[in-house]
């Protein structure tokens, strides 16, 4: 069979099959061990297991587990409801305000952990309720918390750029560092984007009433105190990381237990919570690392096949497509099976063939994994497939039916592909401070 | 005819594989003319290093690039493989105790035991130190963690190196992340081949080794299935790769350590260095316990050690 | 359903419940694993298997939890249509779909059992100069898929049972 072949045998059944709903590590994992059975030749059975080797000695996808753990022990410990009051205090008077203080509230969960769970469990639980009973618009809002939380994986840490880190073998340090302020720009347009809507319809975030935020001022300032614990959670990872106390895998620990702390502090640890959230780690840690399996053993066996060598022929030799064309190529390619792929699965099977692409087109790879994340973001958002869709599904009131989700990440996905664009034409956004700050050596 | 499909897969990194072994394998694939086609993959690219030897052994590869010692073959003499502490001093000390002093016999028939045919050894670089804090007596290396090969690292850790094991393509980020303290791997042409140099600062210029030892290895019946004349193309084309590589290094080395600029060098004082050898040849002792054919391997090492010190400048000047 | 069947699904689920809910508490063995590691460094002597046993546990962690996470039915789909189905169309789909599953299982374990006969074989020891035994964490690796198939079997003959319109309680 022919690689041009290959490549479509594997990606077109993977797709077809996926379409069943069966899960989808075992739709992936099934079209990697039938194809390496039937077309890899002598030993091509031990390929499944061979990913688990690989897997194994994977060692930055120990912080996976850590930063699961930690997201759904903050969404428990109570540090987000009084960071909320404050938000809601403080900018309630604004038209839009509280959305504004929503997305604040998101980039501040975002600093503390690296995936969007913490994020959207947060937002679904603490600030949805909220925005509702104020009148904020539905449609509005639950767009809102799904594009906010989705700054958890762009905004340091970032499971997503550590997974990137691994394969386009990129240092960890330099490119959390890079998704500092795109992260920050992309919270800027969103909010932008608030103020704009809210200016031409105010019903969409009416003003909150003055009896609601008019505290005296002493009492104002105290609720800012709500920002000590978490710029201490931040420091505790980040800054011990970046002075060299930590390595990156302990220094998720450390998040991971100062997360604990917290919550055990403020006394959120009984009625079986502790219990659940280790179940919940289990469950959502296990749901990853079965996709990375499967997608490691497919994307060695697609590998193996030559499919590798031929696209990169297509696209550099045959088609003879400049440089730039491609990268966009592989953008709105990476945006289109945003729509359909898990977005793990999706670096772990492309990212191998477009990552070494990229270097030898000349593009700086730190910067590359800044644009991949923000893909992954609008991907987390992309009906029918995608992460944050689910859990708001699973955790808005019910009074927000699917159509509303689906409608509501629109203005949104627009919003981050502007910003996306901005970062594509003016790479020192991203590439600014890790030339500023050098991570050891 | 379909042509004979073989995956090779080396130990080294796309950046190395560049100059160890590509340039080899695609003259190897032009003169075979369609008879034969060698597709190339790089480090952990279809299955992890340490797992290299199995997967030949069970065909899912056809045949392997490495040192013994990284590919974990399940032979005693594995030790030797990779860099055996200063057990050569140039590297064409390898090939002449390969094919000169009966290392070549050896080599074969361990790796029969196995299954598994091994072709060809040749040599490449010294092994030097790259790390973040200058070392200027052996004290200085007292708690580094040190990404080496496991039997280097069993010795090293003698002087207190507390030695890791990672993907070799992890290596450069693990120096980023805090993972690693420094490098005791290869010389200084691979330290800024590969990007070492660029996360590193000081290069030691004392080594444990002067020639890393590797070889060519293939599942032994994909070997037999090749024709005669492909055999002696591929045999051609690994002496080839062993030739570039002699010169390359060579050459290499001392170019970098006289015009580099990455890199500080640091050297600890000869009478100093001379008790990590002293050291070594404890460790030899040691290796010649654990079974009769490292015992045979260690006495040709003491004897080909005896002959070049005796032979005086240029085999040894001290 | 017969009952032989209904014991074996309460059997398998309730065994791979226990395992998992075991294997939930290992993120405290990684955790304490790495943050030893960070205190080991800074005050004493790094140590040198840390990272090493660290990933260990994590294997162990995700593959013994395999069975568990199916049974919690933490797994994504790709819900385009499957979300809309009757739950029982969903059986239907998934009775016959399920094979994927098994399919990739059967090859993890048989990849699984000739890399941990080799161990044995060989006396395989990691590639790494603390060079532990490699045949406890691949036997354990071994039981983790087989335990995830039976969970497979499991599912299966729940799904079929709603698909024959008459559900195991
Ligand atoms: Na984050
Ligand atoms: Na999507």
């Amino acid at each position: 069979m022919s690689a041009e072949l290959i490549i479509l045998f594997m990606f077109s059944s993977m797709l077809l099959s996926m379409l069943t709903g069966q899960r989808v590590f075992a739709v992936i994992g099934f079209v990697g061990v039938v194809a390496a059975a039937i077309l890899w030749g002598n030993g091509g059975f031990e390929m499944g297991f061979a990913a688990a080797m690989k897997l194994m000695k994977w060692y930055p996808l120990l912080t996976l587990p850590m930063f699961i753990f930690m997201g759904y022990l903050l969404s428990e410990s109570g540090i987000a409801e009084d960071l909320y009051k404050a938000f809601h205090v403080w900018m309630g008077g604004l038209r839009g305000g509280l959305a504004l203080g929503t997305i604040g509230l998101m980039v501040i969960i975002s600093a503390m952990n690296g995936l969007s769970v913490a994020g959207m469990a947060i937002g679904a639980t603490i600030a949805l309720p909220e925005l509702l009973k104020r009148g904020y618009d539905k449609i509005m809002v639950s767009g809102v918390i799904q594009a906010g939380s989705s700054l958890g994986i762009l905004v340091p840490p970032s499971v997503v750029l550590v997974l990137y880190g691994m394969i386009a073998r990129q240092p960890v340090g330099q490119l959390w560092l890079a998704g500092v302020f795109p992260g920050l720009l992309l919270a800027a347009l969103f909010a932008i984007y608030i103020v704009i809507r809210c200016h031409l319809n105010p019903s969409l975030g009416p003003v909150l009433p003055k009896e609601e935020r008019d505290l005296p001022l002493s009492e104002k300032l105290k609720l800012l105190k709500a920002g000590i614990l978490p710029f201490l959670i931040f420091f505790l990872m980040m800054g011990l990381f970046l002075m060299g106390y930590t390595s990156l895998v302990e220094s998720s620990a450390v998040g991971a237990l100062s997360a604990l702390a917290v919550a055990a502090f403020k006394r959120r640890l009984g009625n079986g919570v502790l219990t659940r959230t280790i179940e919940q780690t289990l469950g959502i840690s296990c749901m990853f690392m079965w996709i990375i399996l499967a997608a490691l053993c497919f994307g060695a066996v697609f590998d193996g096949l030559g499919a590798v060598r031929a696209i990169e022929g297509l696209l550099i030799n045959d088609w003879g497509l400049s440089p730039w064309t491609i990268l966009i190529m592989m953008q709105l390619s990476f945006i289109l099976m945003g729509m359909f792929l898990d977005d793990t699965a999706m670096l772990v099977i492309v990212a191998p063939l477009y990552i070494p692409l990229v270097g030898k087109l000349g593009f700086d790879l730190i910067w590359y994994g800044v644009l991949y994340t923000i893909t992954c973001q609008i991907s987390y958002m992309t009906p029918p497939f995608g992460y944050n869709l689910f859990l708001m599904r699973a955790m808005a009131p019910p009074e927000i039916s699917l159509a509303d989700i689906y409608r509501s990440v629109w203005p949104f996905v627009i919003v981050m592909m502007i910003g996306l664009a901005i970062i594509m034409a003016f790479p020192q956004i991203a590439l600014w401070l890790p030339e500023q700050v050098n991570v050891r050596g | 005819q379909a042509p004979i499909r073989w995956r090779l897969q080396t130990y080294a990194g796309p950046a190395l594989a560049e100059h160890v072994i590509k340039p080899a394998i695609d003259s190897f694939n032009k003169i075979a003319e369609g008879q034969m086609e060698i597709e190339l993959y790089t480090a952990d690219q279809l299955v992890p290093t340490g797992e290299l030897f199995r997967a030949m052994q069970a065909g899912t590869i056809d045949a392997v690039q490495s040192d013994d010692d990284s590919m974990n073959s399940p032979v005693d003499i594995k030790v030797f493989g990779g860099y055996f502490p200063f057990a050569s001093r140039y590297s064409l000390d390898v090939p002449t105790l390969f094919h000169q002093y009966g290392l070549k016999d050896i080599w074969e028939e361990a790796y029969n035991e196995v299954g598994v045919k091994w072709l060809s050894a040749g040599a490449w670089d010294p092994c030097n130190f790259a790390t973040n804090k200058p070392l200027k007596s052996l004290e200085d290396l007292k708690g580094l963690r040190i990404f080496t090969f496991p039997t280097a690292g069993q010795f090293l850790t003698r002087f207190g190196v507390v030695p890791v094991t990672l993907p070799w393509e992890d290596v450069q980020v693990a120096m980023q992340t805090g993972e690693i303290d420094g490098i005791a791997w290869s010389g200084i042409t691979e330290d800024y081949t590969v990007g070492w140099a660029d996360v590193t600062k000081y290069f030691l210029t004392n080594n444990i080794s002067g020639a890393w030892c590797g070889s060519f290895f293939a599942n032994a019946d994909r070997w037999n299935e090749v024709p005669d004349n492909l055999k002696e193309l591929f045999k051609l084309a690994m002496d080839s790769s062993h030739y570039y590589r002699q010169y390359w290094y060579w050459g290499g080395e001392a170019q970098l350590r006289t015009e580099g600029t990455k890199l500080e060098l640091t050297t600890i004082p000869e009478a100093e260095w001379k008790t990590v050898e002293t050291e070594a040849l404890k460790f030899w002792d040691e290796i010649a316990a654990t079974s009769p054919r490292c015992a045979k391997v260690v006495e040709i090492l003491k004897k080909y050690r005896d002959t070049m010190e005796k032979a005086g400048p240029p085999y040894r000047y001290s | 359903m017969p009952d032989v069947l209904k014991t074996y699904v309460r059997v398998v689920d309730r065994f791979n419940r226990g395992v998992g809910r075991i294997t939930m508490y290992l993120i405290f063995v990684m955790m304490g694993i790495l943050l030893w590691s960070s205190v080991s460094k800074s005050f004493f002597l790094p140590s040198l298997w840390t990272l090493e046993m660290a990933q260990f546990v994590m294997a162990a962690y995700y593959i013994l939890g395999g069975a568990y996470s199916l049974q919690l039915d933490s797994h994504v789909r790709m819900d385009l249509a499957y979300g809309r189905w009757s739950p029982k169309t969903k059986a239907v789909v998934d009775v016959i779909t399920i094979f994927m599953l098994f399919v990739y299982l059967f090859f993890l374990l048989y990849g699984g059992v000739s890399s941990t006969a080799y161990a044995i074989q060989y006396n395989e020891t990691s590639y790494s100069s603390w060079s532990p035994y490699m045949a406890p964490i691949k036997i354990m690796m071994v039981i983790g898929i087989f335990l995830t198939f039976l969970q497979a079997t499991s599912i299966f003959i729940k799904d079929l049972a709603v698909a024959l319109g008459r559900p195991l309680a």
